[in-house]
């Protein structure tokens, strides 16, 4: 299964149409374009994440999806069915709403069932299906209560619930961890992530988080000003980010910019980094390359390597790793991590103001233009 | 520590003074229409012994008791009208975004802090300028008019308290914009709308000013009619009619304070009034 989802990216899923497909979708506000121009092609039983910091239009796309808002230009497609003009209550996607927004004066079954009841289902099929759906989130217990008795997570897992149990073509999510503390919103990742692979539900999840995306996606968006800046696997995203904002935006990244010149790039004076060929510059672009931090060495340095010598700035222990700042010009600062291995004693730290040399393999630098 | 030390604190005398003669203005002149009503004898100044004889005067004067009709009636339909009108006009107000939807909003408040009796003046010159008869159509008519804004506030309160997305919620999950409203919206408002009811209801059954400038001859609301008839000598019946109408007023708000809790709400709309 999660083979078929990696290759959806190329031809794996040609035949079959899309579960959510965007063709120049676009919305404006006045003069304000929050989303432009776009396209994306989600596949059947994908959890695709759309991820951006707020105001970049990321939850206005998902809401032009579930139809509760009207797109300026450009199309939507659900299961190869264009629902441009469809209003909400009848096109097959459902909604896990941020405030989870259950209904206060109906019981957790009432909720769960709310859809089915909608649809016509006899009450025998819906109370079944509602205590599958209940057993699914491990709420069984509570279906009695009123959600104003439940827990933030219970309430979560309700709304989860309400959604999942109309097997919708696709389910929407619009950042539903958000409102959990750190622990219970670590666990909901693995959980959701599991619930799934099992109804096999093609997930289209709203984050700004970026750990979220980067633990339970089978693809990434990652959007910026209404468009979409990059759009792949997890680990390719964070391993070859195509744009500064890609790099910044997941995980920590070192950017330093400079002039490229004959297979380098000149950061600053006395200071020239080699980047991989196959970029296809002639020289005296304005480029940055990219190193992310665990990437870096401080010690035990191989002769492949690009070693660039620097002076520690600062050190900072994190327990499982220890994070420096390395000043490697007067003007270029990086941040490094290195693991505290089992072999390592706290005195093999290094201390501000030590003397030390960097060093990276060529591979691991990305070229940014 | 601070609740225990405050306990111990020697209480001002005069704060206990101040305190005991304004409850004793405020509830001994209640007190004693209740302590009256129960006289045996005709008077309003000793009491002489315990008697129901001022309820059955009560009961049998058919005028009286005709009045209360009215004014239970009134307040019925003016709660049920001022409920349906206030409501959508909650609904509609919370939909409105713009600059104009806030004035509006703002003008729908006025008759909370309109004086009364400029109220009842309008109202007369408009039934009468339309040819209206006064009767106790036109005292409900003004008191609907009336009541609205105190359900759009406390309906518009419990609104802005509920996420937009439960809406969307519903329509999410196959509701017509129309069946959001009665199957999601509404019954989610429902303390809401009991408490609004309830509270309209007791203000409207115990209101003199505007029942005095529409009212017709006869029938006449209660306080109209209480005020009509103590003007030729004040019967110690009134005292007991004053006693059942306190009596009914108390229950209906003791009811929109309970009924709201018993839905499992934390709060009752009637908080937005009494700021508790």
């Amino acid at each position: 299964m999660s083979l078929l989802h990696h290759t959806s990216d190329d031809a794996g899923l040609a035949t079959a149409a899309p579960a959510v497909s965007l063709r120049g979708l676009t919305k404006s506000f006045g003069r304000d374009t929050v989303v432009d121009h776009l396209d994306l092609d989600i596949g059947k039983g994908e959890f695709f994440s759309l991820l951006g910091p707020s105001g970049c239009g990321k939850t206005t796309t998902l809401r032009m999806i579930a139809g509760f808002s009207d797109p300026s230009e450009g199309s939507i497609m659900v299961g190869g069915k264009n629902v441009t003009a469809t209003p909400p209550h009848r096109r097959d996607v459902n909604t896990v709403f941020q405030s989870y927004a259950l209904f206060e004066h109906l019981d957790v079954r009432g909720n769960v069932g709310f859809g089915l009841r909608r649809k016509g289902i006899d009450r025998r099929a819906i109370g079944q299906r509602v205590g599958e759906a209940l057993e699914l989130v491990q709420l069984a217990d509570r279906a009695g209560s009123r959600p104003a008795e439940l827990s933030g997570g219970q309430r979560q897992r309700v709304a989860l619930a309400r959604a999942l149990v109309n097997r919708p073509q696709v389910l929407l999510l619009d950042e539903p961890l958000a409102a959990l503390d750190l622990k219970l919103r670590r666990a909901m990742q693995v959980e959701l992530k599991a619930i799934q692979r099992e109804v096999d539900i093609t997930f289209l999840f709203v984050t700004h988080d970026q750990d979220e995306a980067l633990s339970m996606s089978d693809r990434i968006a990652i959007m910026n000003n209404g468009v979409i800046e990059q759009c792949g696997r997890p680990e390719d995203v964070y391993e070859s980010p195509t744009s500064v904002f890609a790099a910044g935006f997941i995980g920590t990244s070192n950017l330093m910019p400079g002039t490229y010149a004959d297979g380098s790039v000149a950061v600053c004076d006395g200071l020239r980094i080699p980047v991989p060929a196959g970029h296809g510059l002639g020289g005296g672009e304005q480029v940055s390359v990219a190193v992310r931090p665990e990437k870096i060495w401080l010690s035990e340095l191989t002769p492949d390597m690009v070693r660039v010598p620097g002076t520690v700035v600062s050190s900072s222990y994190h327990g499982a790793t220890t994070q420096y700042l390395v000043a490697i010009a007067p003007e270029v600062t990086l941040t490094v991590l290195e693991q505290n291995l089992p072999r390592m004693s706290p005195e093999d730290r290094w201390t501000p103001g030590s003397r030390v040399e960097l060093g990276w393999l060529p591979e691991h630098a990305v070229l940014l233009r | 520590m601070s609740a225990r030390s405050r306990r111990v604190e020697r209480r001002p005398a005069v704060a206990v003074a101040v305190t005991v003669v304004f409850f004793a203005w405020l509830y001994l002149p209640i007190a004693a229409v209740v302590l009256f009503s129960f006289n045996s004898v005709k008077s309003l100044s000793t009491f002489r012994g315990f008697s129901t004889r001022w309820y059955a005067d009560f009961v049998h004067d058919a005028d009286l008791v005709t009045s209360l009709v009215a004014s239970i009636g009134i307040a019925a339909v003016s709660a049920v009208g001022a409920l349906v009108l206030g409501t959508m006009l909650a609904l509609g107000l919370s939909r409105i975004r713009s600059r104009t939807g806030r004035a509006v909003g703002a003008v729908t408040l006025l008759p909370l802090v309109t004086p009364e009796i400029v109220t009842g003046v309008a109202a007369l010159l408009l039934f009468t300028g339309v040819g209206l008869k006064l009767s106790l159509v036109t005292v409900t008519l003004a008191e609907i008019t009336f009541s609205i804004a105190y359900v759009t506030v406390i309906v518009r309160g419990r609104l802005a308290a509920m996420s937009t997305e439960v809406e969307e919620a519903a329509r999410d999950l196959g509701c017509t914009p129309w069946q959001a409203l009665r199957l999601v919206t509404l019954p989610t408002l429902v303390p809401a709308l009991l408490g609004a009811g309830l509270l309209v209801f007791a203000l409207v059954f115990d209101d003199f000013v505007l029942a005095f400038f529409t009212t017709g001859v006869s029938p006449q609301p209660l306080p109209v009619r209480i005020y009509s008839s103590i003007r030729f000598g004040v019967s110690p019946a009134i005292n007991a009619v004053g006693t059942v109408m306190l009596v009914l007023s108390a229950l209906v708000m003791v009811l929109a304070l309970i009924v709201p809790r018993l839905w499992g709400r934390k709060s009752s709309s009637l908080d937005l009034i009494t700021g508790a």
